[in-house]
């Protein structure tokens, strides 16, 4: 019995295949003439199959926004290197995604109307930022009329999506709420050219958002218009002119 | 790997995190945030990380450490470990084939709820080797505890496992034929 039980411990790595070569020949010598052992890997044996054919059942999925809030602390950690204002992001690295996000809404509110238009368009990089590094085989073509339906019984108030064109070489990728600090914001996700493209909905106007003039914002271009008690934003990398054609097509087709 | 690279894997072990810190806290807005905590200590220490080695585990270390010093700043007890608890718990009268209790533990029910019944040092273990798929090394790195202690805790964990269910069996079993007793007496009642 002392043998049993000395034993004991080795029968979850030889159920596994995963017993050194020794302890697997003495495993084996034992369970040759004990039958209650035998039973005993056997036990050891079927609940690992048992757990093994449930297991992402088992495991579940995490909450969407979680997913999308744990992407956002790579972006304010420091991970990605990102191409744009090197001397901008090595102040914000050390601060945490509570203080990001309250340093960006302070911008947004307590800024002169230029500053707040820039604090606005910084927030909204980081969260393109983070969109797009969470999980980019994820986004994938949808309809603009689903995305648009998916949104409202969601957030319960409605958005104009600006549908692929390929005229623009522009592809709807999907409609996600906005998981930095402004609040309710839609935020659109387009591939361009190959490159990430977001259009922003803000559902209320920003004084001094002015298309004509575009944030030049951690490597990336933001156009911003207001109208009709909303602001829109279109951001991308690139030159503002070549973001032209497409802010032509996100204000014919989003307002 | 690149930083890109790290970053991508690592968010693709979310609903491993989240399944696992789920079963430690057992309560979704702990286990949210315990997981929160988990990436931003990763992506903070990423440049620790050995290349080579599994960014899976990695991430689990991370996770545990932090789930152990959410308890002690809780105030609530180190982790507890009854080593007598599965040869002191009491045998089923009726034994049934292993391939029996495999029909029977597709049931995801039975095997949440034998999992969320077993004491907690051996859940881990289980479901890091089980549901995880970690290595007897790296869930002996994850728990900081040696690998002895691992094989043992997986080894009495797993007979736990399936004495419960077992359990659960006999119980259904015994539900069965009480609701057959039933209709029987209701039929009888009818023909007087």
């Amino acid at each position: 019995m002392s043998k049993c039980r000395d034993l004991d411990p080795l029968f979850a790595p030889y159920a596994d295949g995963d017993a050194p070569l020794a302890d697997r020949a003495s495993v084996e010598a034992h369970l040759a003439k004990c039958p209650p052992c035998r039973d005993r890997v056997a036990e050891q044996q079927t609940v690992r199959a048992a757990l093994g054919a449930r297991r992402s059942s088992l495991r579940g999925c995490a909450p969407g926004d979680l997913r999308a809030r744990c992407a956002a602390q790579a972006g304010v950690s420091g991970v990605r290197r990102f191409t744009g204002n090197r001397a901008f992001i090595r102040r914000w690295v050390p601060l945490s995604v509570a203080a990001t996000i309250v340093l960006a809404i302070a911008g947004v509110f307590l800024f002169s109307p230029n500053s707040r238009v820039e604090a606005l368009a910084t927030e909204l990089t980081l969260d393109h930022m983070s969109c797009f590094q969470f999980a980019p085989e994820r986004l994938q073509h949808v309809a603009a009329s689903s995305a648009e339906h998916a949104w409202l019984v969601k957030q319960q108030w409605d958005i104009h999506v600006p549908e692929s064109s390929p005229a623009n070489q522009l592809e709807l990728l999907g409609v996600r709420r906005c998981g930095m600090g402004i609040g309710r914001v839609a935020h659109i996700l387009y591939r361009w050219r190959g490159q990430p493209l977001s259009v922003f909905i803000v559902p209320r106007a920003v004084r001094g958002a002015r298309p004509e003039e575009p944030v030049d914002t951690l490597g990336h271009e933001a156009v911003m218009w207001s109208g009709r008690d909303r602001t829109y934003i279109v951001l991308a990398r690139g030159q503002p002119a070549d973001l032209e054609p497409v802010v032509r097509y996100v204000k014919a087709h989003a307002q | 790997m690149d930083e890109d690279e790290f970053t991508r894997e690592a968010l693709s072990y979310v609903d491993s995190l989240y399944g696992t810190a789920l079963r430690l806290t057992r309560r979704p807005a702990d286990a949210d945030d315990l997981v929160q905590d988990t990436y931003l200590k990763a992506f903070r220490a990423a440049s620790q990380f050995r290349r080579g080695s599994n960014l899976k585990a990695w991430l689990f270390t991370i996770l545990h450490n932090t789930y152990r010093n959410m308890r002690r700043h809780d105030g609530r007890n180190p982790v507890d470990v009854d080593s007598d608890y599965v040869d002191q718990a009491p045998q089923p009268a009726t034994q049934y084939s292993p391939e029996q209790l495999l029909t029977r533990a597709t049931l995801d029910a039975d095997l949440q709820a034998a999992l969320d019944a077993l004491p907690e040092a051996f859940r881990q273990a289980v479901w890091l080797r089980d549901v995880e798929e970690l290595s007897y090394a790296e869930i002996a790195d994850v728990l900081d505890v040696p690998i002895g202690t691992v094989m043992s805790r997986i080894s009495r964990g797993r007979r736990a496992l399936f004495e419960r269910l077992q359990s659960a069996r006999i119980s259904a079993a015994d539900e069965k034929a009480a609701d057959h007793k039933m209709m029987d007496d209701r039929k009888k009642a009818d023909v007087v």
